[in-house]
Formats: structure tokens, sequence, C-alpha cells
């Protein structure tokens, strides 16, 4: 499978070879990584809450958007940095987890419908005080929940075959927690 | 290896653990679920901490951005710590001896302490420095050693999980090798 020996290929490059021999890189990254979930997903689910009504109310939407919004940029950011890193340090544990690729898919959703949002946002500015229309406020609610299982998802990777069973693309179990 | 208090082997020998250990969907939802409440935590008490420090929502009281955020929190919290206990009754004698695993005890207690005398002491006046962007210094101490200390917590968390090992000796003499590479 190509994607499988791309990934072994990428295990043996100097690189992830000294990412792997360096024994607090990944718990360090691991950890950087949660604590921008917690910055990226508090963002978001303030956004959310803002749009369906239930925080915030005496402030207009756009000044909402505009204070968090940079914090989910740069928690996006270094989270994408944190995870390619330890995708390098462990591709093929990443890579045939079934669990991983869904996380990724989800995730181009998530970041796509972020930018969109932001812009129409912008766009509609003048008129962002009414209540939001039923769509927008399902359209909040879905993000939550997407976000919630793009975070389910990556705790999921170290348990790929017990989650998905003969689903699971992963040969190389490590059976362990970290 | 070394023995446990014996409430410790009670909470192994549970019924709980038991299930905790035989039910291979248990503990990636109970772990998954576990980093989804802290990472609630962390994220709602940032929010608080940085109004403190003066760095976010300055426009706003204090009361209501602690209210409104706080409330979150506590709901989190005890689902991290409701997931915690299941997570450890799963392994409790491995968990009880793991280094990381006690500082990471100790440091939710400092949080926790760090939280009460600020709630007892400072906040008792925030009628005075509720509008106010500039705090006092002892709500932006409080507000700094938060986000020090919550991190240290996500940390020592993650390290658990690198060094609770393996639960037995290895004999002597027998070679491991968990270079792995051809596992099934």
């Amino acid at each position: 499978m190509s994607l499988e020996s791309t990934a072994r290929q990428l295990q043996s490059t100097a690189f992830s070879q000294q990412l792997q021999a360096t024994p607090w890189v990944v718990p360090t990254l691991q950890t950087i990584h949660i604590v921008m979930i917690g910055v990226v997903f508090v963002s978001i689910l303030m956004i959310a809450l803002r749009v369906l009504g239930w925080v915030r109310g005496e402030q207009p939407f756009l000044l909402v958007w505009r204070r968090f919004a940079p914090f989910l940029w740069t928690g996006l950011v270094v989270m994408t940095v944190t995870g390619l890193l330890l995708t390098c340090a462990e591709p093929v544990r990443e890579v045939m987890a079934l669990s991983f690729r869904l996380k990724m898919a989800l995730l181009a959703i998530g970041v796509i419908s972020a930018i969109a949002f932001g812009r129409s946002v912008r766009a509609a500015a003048p008129a962002a005080e009414r209540p939001f229309p039923f769509g927008v406020r399902l359209a909040s609610v879905a993000t939550v929940v997407l976000w919630l299982i793009i975070i389910f998802l990556g705790r999921a990777i170290a348990y790929d075959n017990s989650v998905w069973g003969h689903w699971s693309p992963a040969v190389l179990q490590r059976g362990g927690t970290t | 290896m070394r023995t446990p208090p014996p409430f410790i082997h009670a909470i192994e020998s549970s019924a709980v653990g038991e299930w905790m250990r035989s039910n291979v969907l248990a503990m990636p939802f109970v772990e998954a679920s576990h980093v989804l409440c802290i990472t609630l935590v962390f994220g709602t008490i940032l929010v608080v901490d940085l109004r403190l420090l003066g760095l976010f929502d300055r426009g706003r009281p204090v009361t209501r951005v602690a209210h409104e955020m706080l409330r979150v929190t506590w709901l989190a919290f005890a689902g991290a710590v409701l997931t915690g206990a299941l997570y450890f009754s799963a392994n409790a004698t491995t968990y009880w001896f793991n280094t990381a695993f006690r500082f990471k005890m100790l440091t939710i207690l400092a949080a926790g302490l760090n939280m009460a005398v600020f709630q007892l002491i400072t906040y008792r006046g925030v009628a005075a420095w509720d509008h106010a962007m500039a705090t006092p210094r002892a709500a932006r101490i409080a507000g700094a050693v938060s986000i020090l200390l919550w991190v240290t917590v996500i940390t020592l968390g993650r390290t658990i999980g690198f060094t609770k090992g393996y639960d037995f000796t290895v004999p002597a003499g027998v070679d491991f090798d968990f270079s792995a590479g051809g596992g099934s």
C-alpha cells in the first residue's frame, strides 16, 4: 500500500529518527497540542454560544468574533505545527490509524468552514445584530459537534484496533496508551 | 512489585475497575472524554485568568466573565474527575506508584488552593475593580499562577502515559524487544 510505504519512508528519514530518539519530544508536543485544543475549542464554543444568544448578549457579535478569532487562528496554527511534527515523529502509527484519517478529513471541513464563516461575518457586519436565523444557529451547533468528534478521534488514534476493529488499517499495534 | 495500600487494591479489583479493563471501548472513550473535559477546564479558566491579567475582555466586568466561564469550568471539572476516577480504577496500583501521577494530584490541589485564596481574599473586594482594566496585583498573580499550574497539570498528565510503564518486573536474563517492526 502506497500510503503505508510513504509513511515508512518518512519514518526512516534522519529528521523523524531524531525526533524518535529524543524521549521528551513526543510528550512535549502532545502537551502543547492539548493546551491549544483548549484555546481553539473554547474560542469556537464561545462564538457558537454567542450565535445561539446564550452568552455575551450585551456584546455585539462582531466584537465577540474579533475577541476570539485571534486565539482561534493562533491556536490552529500552533496545533497544525505540533500535529505535523507529531506525525513526522510517528508517521506509521498516525497514517495507519483510521481515527487519524477521519480526523484529518473532518479537520479540513472544520478549518474551511471557520474561514468561510469569518469572511461572511465581516461581510454581514451591519446586519449582524439581529438574532441569527435558524440555519446559522444550526451550523454553529454542528461546528461544536464537529470539533468534539475531532478531539475524540485524536485520542482514539492510540486505540485504533479497539475502536475500529477490522476497519483499522493499522499493522503496527503498539497497544499502549501513549 | 510494591504493595499498595488496601484501598487502592480494593479500587482496582472493584467491578468498575474490572469493567474498565475488560471492555475494549471503555478506555478510549473515557480517555477521550477526559481530554475533552481538561481542554474545557483549561480554556475556560484561561479566559478568566487573562481577564484578571488585564489581557483579555478588558471592557467587561470581571464578575460577569468569571460567572459565565466558571459554570462551564465546574461542569467540565466534574467530568474530568469522574473520567479520571474511571481511568484510575483500571490500573490503580500503577497510578498510585507513578511519580507524575502524584505530582499531578498535588498540582491540582495547588490550583484549587490558589483559587480558594483568590476567592476568599482578593475577590471580596472585586466591587472596587470590577470594571477596571488594571486589576490589583494579587488578582494578576492569581491569574498567572493559575495558567502556570493548569499547563503543569496537562504536562504531568501526558507524562503519566509515558512513564507508567508495564505492570510487571522483567525477569533476569529475559530480553524484550520493544523496537517493534513486526507486530501482528
